[in-house]
């Protein structure tokens, strides 16, 4: 199983036992009285069978409290997911931490920090790098929306899971955009993986239908799901942080009575997106403090639900650069979303918002999840590490501890030591070339490509299997309409290489 | 007064009830069987005539458990610091939380990012950005740089105190440093300040005679003493976090015993400054993860004892203003105020304390900002909770943007730094591509440009100042700690025509 981190100490928390409270029954009253859009027929009926209730003209479902609370107690407040090779099982909740990678449209060119769609090779060696960090615990859809050369838009992520599951042994996420989620579930099958289902809600209070199935398809092969919420407070949920709260919980709801209907005991985390408005431009505020507030109080809430939570907006700062601003703009959230209680970090690779990420930053971003996993693994306190003997022994000045077999064996116990930061004193670091931590991340990229091997690689009959279900998967979309004759020109080019 | 930040939480936790006990109770049984050596006549008299065991073979101080108890109790758990304008006053303690600039040993090239010496100039320049920048509530000692050029340094603290009295009427600090804590405390009182001096052990164990010679002034004197251990764990104190709290906190209690023998009552505020050592190149950890455990165990140790608390110290590893410096400060800041410290050291600070640049003390106030708006919290009540608002707003196409909520709420919920980048990519792209240095970098001229002190000093508060200067000066001259290369230099650098403005 993956080795993820241990927190062990109580979680930090920002609000009373009374807010969190206020914040439950104002969740239960939006889902009552005004309830949520869900454009999927399958699904309106089921709420319906529930005791729902469904107005089928308008889409419109309100909740009685009492379904939404029993479903939520039947959420499971720990499971494992199964991986393709055991040693990336994942036990996600309890204290347990782990980590993952946030992707981005693009990649970066790390002199004149302009984005640019990354080369087939450069999307694969992104995946390897995440796959050679030992914290990246599994990763998420794409690393990149697909790369250069002609692969039609509907066939990008479906190509990018394949790539997945060909150089990472981790477990990924379906997306469940025009149901692709109905290939790459099969494809992970396929290799004796899990994979998350992944439906994601629409703000202000909207399922749409590729979505909903998501959760028929995760009933249907008994998977695991990650629920996603992303509003904007400000935009598609209101500007006060207590309210953006209480809508995107009540966004989550639906997912969660839905997939407790399908299939009581449903593994589920919910995941929060949710940023500020920025309100000069109308982007979200990437890396700003909203963010990690919102994040504190999500988490303090769905602890009580006892449903695991994801942090996914620790990954996208609103820096273009890997520089100052981007380091304070990525820890500060994560490390507030680690000490309150999320299961899951997503911190790595990213660079600006959900557009840019790169291999070198996955790299820096190790170093960060390992300082914040010592953090979360506290201090020991016993006879030995108190220490009051040796102190006795060791005396006032000219007394030292440098030379005592008590720190020669508890530095490294307790010390962290970052791979890729400079730890250098001044003369050291000017005479071997100034070097900073980008320099260093890069030569372990380099040292990572060069010797990075996926455990195990695909065997031929999974491989062949793969190829099959993305041949049925072209097919299906190219009937569709999803593929134009000139989009499929250049795509048959691609595929014959 | 100056509010600085309000934590309106409880604070982060890690240690259990009984293992605080256990780290309370291992110090005491250090200070009374291992005790604390005293470089200090005049102390060892006191000690022993209040109780202690004293040995004067080897300056050996033992303390009864009752007695440092008792004196713990005496210090208050929060207190009034003035300023040298009431509007900069604080109070320390409790649950609020000021930041103040970090200093280091010289000043930065941004294109090589090399070390280099600033001139007096330079000096008085960073400390006018210090004033203006609304997050430092305190300039404390050696800032922003140790010295200047062409100053000796056994003037470098007394004449950078008057640069701050001169540049700042914000709160402000000095140490001690062969004797100059006396210029420094006629200069403070000469305009209507106090100041926060230290009392700084060596460890393992021992406090020296300045040290403590500067405890007996800054009590008498009635200001604020910090007290402080300063041990590099692996290194003068044990490799365990938790080993390294007893030792620490040992030397801690020995100082505060004898600050609240010369004076009961005395303002004390106790300071984590402790890094793991370096296994591979023997220097401090700077930036390390183990910084931030051992003030979190540390403050809540303090805490119970109920004596506010510095520390939060932010050097970073890096030298260079990039993404390592960036999260190494940013976790050791954040935790600190998480955790309750109440005076935190950030805001310009680079590599250890070797290295400070007022550029980086602008992009440090942004994320002092950042983490006092977290400490804030949110707020929960009908009108935050919007339930009218949105049902009223309902699914898509209902949005948020065009609401009086949202032009009302935004304003309050949001923390805007001043420069960060915040742009999409067509906007940075059209922008010149700018980053948070280079907007850092704009700002500072801005500042020089407008800002002005407040108030400056008055005609006759300059003459004193000037007056304990050139009597510092012709003391350590005669004394010989001024050479007389340095002398000439000295001298010439006074003769600008512009001193004492730089």
């Amino acid at each position: 199983m993956a080795k993820g981190f241990m927190r062990r100490f109580p979680p930090l928390k920002i609000l009373t036992d009374e807010q969190v409270e206020a914040i439950h029954r104002g969740t239960l009253d939006v889902l009552q009285q005004t309830g949520v859009l869900v454009y999927n027929e399958r699904a309106l009926n089921v709420f319906k069978k529930a005791g729902c209730d469904v107005n089928f003209e308008t889409k419109r479902v309100k909740f009685p409290p009492g379904l939404v609370e029993e479903c939520l107690r039947k959420c499971p407040s720990s499971f494992r997911v199964k991986a393709r090779n055991p040693k990336d099982d994942l036990l996600i909740g309890q204290d347990n931490v782990l980590f993952f990678n946030f992707p981005g449209t693009d990649t970066v060119d790390l002199d004149t920090w302009e984005p640019r769609s990354p080369t087939k090779k450069e999307h694969i060696d992104l995946i390897r790098v995440l796959d050679a960090l030992p914290n990246v615990h599994f990763l998420n859809a794409y690393p990149y929306f697909g790369f250069s050369g002609g692969v039609p838009e509907v066939m990008k992520e479906i190509e990018g899971v394949a790539l997945r599951i060909r150089n990472s042994s981790k477990v990924t996420i379906a997306i469940a955009n025009n149901d692709i989620d109905m290939f790459t579930i099969r494809m992970a099958k396929a290799v004796g993986s899990e994979i998350f289902a992944n439906p994601n809600t629409s703000s202000p209070l909207t399922c749409y239908t590729d979505q909903v199935n998501a959760c028929f398809l995760a009933a249907e092969y008994d998977l695991p799901s990650m629920i996603w919420d992303g509003a904007t407070s400000g935009g598609t949920a209101p500007a006060s942080l207590a309210g953006a709260v209480v809508l995107s919980n009540a966004e989550l709801m639906p997912y969660i009575v839905l997939l407790q209907l399908l299939k009581p005991g449903a593994r589920i985390a919910v995941a929060n997106l949710v940023l500020p408005q920025n309100m000069t431009n109308g982007a979200p505020a990437f890396g700003e403090i909203g963010v990690s507030l919102h994040n504190v109080a999500f988490n303090q809430v769905w602890r009580e639900y006892g449903v695991p939570t994801v942090s996914s907006s620790c990954g996208p700062t609103s820096s273009k650069r890997i520089d100052f601003q981007l380091g304070y703009q990525k820890t500060m959230p994560t490390l507030l979303s680690a000490l309150s209680g999320s299961s899951i970090l997503q911190l790595y690779s990213s660079i600006y918002g959900e557009i840019t990420a790169h291999p070198v930053q996955a790299i820096l971003d190790d170093d960060i999840a390992g300082m914040i996993g010592r953090f979360l693994e506290g201090l020991e306190v016993s006879d030995e590490s108190l220490a009051i003997d040796l102190i006795n022994e060791v005396g006032p000045i000219p007394g030292h501890y440098l030379g005592k077999k008590h720190t020669r064996k508890w530095w490294k116990k307790e010390q962290f030591v970052p791979r890729a930061a400079d730890r250098l004193t001044y003369p050291e670091w000017a005479k071997t070339g100034k070097k900073s931590c980008i320099d260093y991340a890069r030569e372990r990229m380099e040292e990572i490509l060069s010797t990075h091997k996926v455990d195990p690689p695909l065997t031929q009959s999974q491989e062949e299997e793969i190829e099959k279900i993305l041949k049925e998967a072209r097919e299906y979309y190219r009937k569709k309409g999803m593929i134009t004759d000139a989009e499929w020109e250049s795509y048959k080019k691609i595929i014959e290489k | 007064m100056l509010k600085g930040f309000t934590r309106n939480f409880k604070p982060l936790e890690i240690l259990s009830e009984g293992e605080l006990e256990a780290i309370h109770r291992g110090t005491l049984s250090v200070l009374r069987k291992t005790g604390v050596r005293f470089e200090s006549k005049k102390a060892l008299k006191l000690f022993e005539k209040n109780g202690c065991q004293v040995d004067y073979t080897d300056n050996r101080v033992r303390f009864p458990e009752g007695l440092v108890e008792e004196c713990l109790r005496k210090c208050p758990s929060s207190f009034r610091v003035k300023a040298r304008n009431p509007k900069n006053d604080m109070i320390w303690g409790g649950n609020t939380v000021y930041f103040q600039a970090l200093s280091g040993t010289r000043s930065v090239d941004l294109d090589t990012w090399e070390p280099k010496t600033p001139t007096r100039k330079e000096y008085y320049d960073a400390i006018t950005c210090l004033d203006a920048l609304e997050n430092v509530h305190i300039i404390p000692w050696y800032t922003p740089w140790f010295g200047f050029k062409n100053i000796p340094s056994v003037m470098a603290m007394p004449e950078g105190l008057a640069a701050r009295l001169r540049n700042s009427s914000k709160f402000t600090c000095s140490n001690y440093s062969m004797g100059c804590e006396v210029f420094n405390i006629q200069m403070a009182k000469a305009v209507g300040a106090e100041l926060r001096s230290s009392m700084a052990a060596s460890p393992p164990l021992t406090f020296y005679e300045d040290a403590v010679e500067n405890a007996f002034r800054t009590v008498e004197a009635g200001f604020i003493l910090l007290i402080t251990s300063g041990s590099v764990y692996g290194g003068t104190s044990p490799a365990t976090i938790a080993g390294s709290l007893i030792s620490g906190n040992a030397e801690i209690m020995a100082g505060i015993v004898l600050a609240q023998l010369i004076k009961p009552g005395t303002r004390i505020i106790v300071q984590d400054f402790s890094f793991p050592q370096n296994m591979r190149s023997g220097s401090p950890g700077f930036g390390a993860i183990e910084i931030s455990l051992h003030q979190v165990a540390f403050n809540q140790i303090w805490r119970r004892y109920k004596i506010p608390i510095d520390g939060g110290v932010s050097y970073p590893g890096s030298k260079k203003i990039d993404y390592q410096a960036g999260y190494e400060k940013a976790i050791i800041a954040l935790i600190g105020a998480l955790s309750g410290t109440n005076t935190i050291w950030i805001q310009g600070a680079m590599y250890g304390e070797l290295a400070f640049h007022p550029v980086l003390a602008i992009i440090d106030d942004d994320m002092v900002g950042m983490i006092g708006r977290f400490l804030r919290g949110i707020l929960v009540n009908d009108e935050t909770m919007a339930l009218d608002l949105i049902d009223e707003v309902g699914p898509i196409p209902g949005y948020y943007l065009n609401k009086e909520h949202t032009r009302k709420w935004w304003k309050l919920e949001q923390f805007i730094p001043r420069v960060a980048d915040r742009l999409t990519y067509p906007e940075w792209l059209k922008g010149g591509k700018k980053d948070c240095l280079s907007l850092a970098k704009e700002r500072y001229q801005k500042i020089l440009s407008t800002h002005k002190v407040d108030p400056p000093l008055t005609q006759s508060q300059e003459e004193e100042i000037e007056r304990i200067l050139k009597e510092a000066r012709k003391y350590y001259r005669k004394k010989g700690l001024i050479s007389n290369a340095e002398w000439e230099a000295y001298m010439e650098d006074l003769k600008s025509p512009d001193y004492p403005y730089a």
